[in-house]
């Protein structure tokens, strides 16, 4: 277990999630970016499940791996058929049908034996839990955590996983990587991807080209949400160290799974049960919290008060810190040293005639 | 478990039925019966893996047999072992496909074959992977060292039948040390596909195996 690590810089993020709409652009934006390539159809880096859910890939957070009282767990990788395929759809049915027929279809997706998928990612998006009218869900976006504690880099035997000492962001060394899949089945997040065409592991990179360039990661910029902020934990300025050691809001997602991740989460602040009586009952949320406890630790319930009181102030015409961090009225502001517009960068010319 | 004496028998067959995994040129000879163990899982090089396959088991293959022919400068092994449940390719995400290999010192020094060499004592293997279409040539100076390479003077052919994998490998006799008239130190693994074996976790041939030429 790889404790004590010290590198330049702390990248991190906060994703707050009373904010995050499901709408995936941080998704197509990473899809676009980076996974276009030989055996990356099924990969997406960022992912936005829906919460609660089984998650992508299946039952994701209970597959194992990460550590119990310092010891690592052993984790299980399930199959695509769990992951969720790159589907295809029936495109000579509906537009290439031969003879005369008034016969209606519609492209129906399809999987690699020809089957309906049965699992993708996000697959549970309109289920939610509890019910009517207590019914609840939330987004919750998924990249790598670049955690403190990799449980991937210490599980890989050939060291082909780094930490970048500039940065804290963790890699994998696709030259060295035999795709063995041990850094797959230790994430408990899961969020290592196995390309099949090139056998090696693959996982969002936190667009470190991007980020030695002054620009902020992909999902970052094109969230429409202003969920994203991004900087340094290690700058007691930065939105990052204020949200996460300040004011306490943003936590751990799973800190049960030992890997200190460097992505925190505002805990979502839900809406007010309904009692028997159709009235609201203010002293219940609707989102169970034993739930919320699970997912973000004990110190929940504190960033959600902390949350509730700081609008409540705010509300009632009064100034916050935490709630102008939040809101992120100036958009640049939530980027950190990574603010340059990627659009004014000088670009190397194109390779090949794409 | 006693040491294993492996002679290179000089074919004049046609390469062709050498390389040809059930070829005629393979009827008449020698062939050893190589015991394997699984490999100690306190020398695989991660917590994670330690941990993780502490009760599951691996090295599921019990042993091989094998055979050497020289013609003109190659030389060819055919291995051959027992597979009830053969994995011809990594079709999934957590699929693992059955593979060989065959190590060899490097240099001139004894390298210590069951730790894959050590700093200044590198080996060499020939490695196949069910479902490649080209061996890989790798070298190592000790566990979780492996460096993988194309060599194109390098062939493996295989089959399977009879619930049996056959492989062939075929290379260049001077890539290999001959320098003492006792021949070389050879060692095999096996990964089971269907047993998730990769890596470090696979059967090898923990007894001594000396390759000589005839």
């Amino acid at each position: 277990m790889n404790t004590g690590v010290t590198t330049k810089h702390q990248f991190a993020m906060v994703f707050d999630l009373n904010k995050c709409l499901g709408c995936q652009t941080c998704s197509i934006a990473c899809k676009t970016q980076w996974t276009r390539g030989n055996g990356m159809d099924p990969q997406w880096w960022n992912i936005v499940n829906t919460i609660p859910g089984k998650g992508t890939p299946k039952n994701a957070f209970n597959l194992g791996g990460g550590y119990k009282d310092g010891e690592p767990v052993a984790g299980e990788l399930p199959g695509k058929a769990e992951w969720g395929e790159a589907w295809d759809y029936e495109y000579d049915n509906v537009f290439f049908k031969s003879g005369d027929t008034n016969e209606r279809d519609y492209l129906r997706p399809r999987v690699h034996d020809g089957k309906p998928p049965k699992w993708g990612p996000n697959w549970d998006e309109d289920m939610g839990g509890g019910e009517y009218p207590n019914s609840y869900f939330f987004y919750l976006p998924l990249v790598c955590m670049n955690c403190e504690n990799p449980a991937c880099l210490e599980a890989c035997p050939r060291d082909t996983i780094y930490r970048r000492d500039e940065d804290g962001v963790i890699l994998i060394d696709e030259e060295r990587c035999h795709g063995y899949r041990f850094c797959a089945e230790a994430c408990p997040y899961k969020r290592v991807y196995f390309n099949e065409q090139r056998v090696i592991a693959q996982k969002c990179i936190s667009c470190f080209p991007r980020l030695e360039e002054g620009v902020a990661p992909a999902c970052v910029r094109q969230c429409p949400g202003r969920v994203r902020h991004v900087g340094y934990l290690d700058d007691p300025e930065s939105h990052i160290s204020k949200l996460v050691k300040t004011w306490k809001v943003a936590l751990p997602l799973r800190p049960d799974f030992e890997v200190k991740p460097r992505v925190f989460y505002v805990p979502p602040t839900m809406p007010l049960a309904f009692n028997d009586d159709d009235e609201f009952d203010e002293s219940q949320s609707r989102f169970p919290m034993d739930e919320m406890r699970k997912l973000f630790g004990p110190d929940v319930e504190q960033a959600l008060a902390t949350v509730e009181s700081e609008r409540n102030k705010v509300a009632a015409g009064g100034q916050s810190e935490l709630m102008d961090i939040l809101i992120s009225r100036n958009w640049n502001d939530m980027l950190g040293p990574y603010k340059l517009d990627p659009g004014k960068l000088v670009r190397p010319p194109r390779r090949g005639n794409d | 478990m006693t040491a294993t004496q492996l002679n290179a028998t000089s074919s004049e067959a046609d390469l062709e039925d050498i390389l040809a995994p059930n070829g005629g040129a393979w009827n008449d000879i020698d062939s050893k019966t190589v015991e394997l163990a699984p490999t100690p899982l306190d020398r695989q090089p991660s917590a994670y893996v330690q941990v993780a396959w502490k009760d599951r088991g691996h090295g599921k293959i019990s042993e091989l047999t094998v055979q050497a022919i020289t013609h003109k400068d190659t030389l060819a092994l055919r291995i051959q072992w027992a597979a009830d449940q053969p994995k011809r390719s990594i079709n999934d995400i957590n699929a693992y496909a059955d593979a060989c290999a065959v190590s060899f010192s490097a240099g001139g020094d004894e390298a210590e074959l069951q730790t894959m060499g050590s700093p200044g004592k590198p080996v060499v293997a020939w490695h196949w992977r069910a479902g490649t279409e080209a061996p890989f040539s790798v070298t190592a100076s000790g566990i979780g060292t492996a460096e993988r390479s194309a060599d194109h003077q390098l062939q493996a052919h295989s089959r399977w039948s009879d619930e049996h994998w056959q492989v062939v490998f075929a290379g260049p006799l001077d890539s290999l040390s001959f320098s003492g008239a006792d021949g070389i130190p050879i060692a095999f693994a096996i990964w089971c596909g269907a047993n998730s074996e990769r890596a470090g976790l696979k059967a090898h041939s923990p007894g001594s195996c000396q390759l000589t030429i005839k």
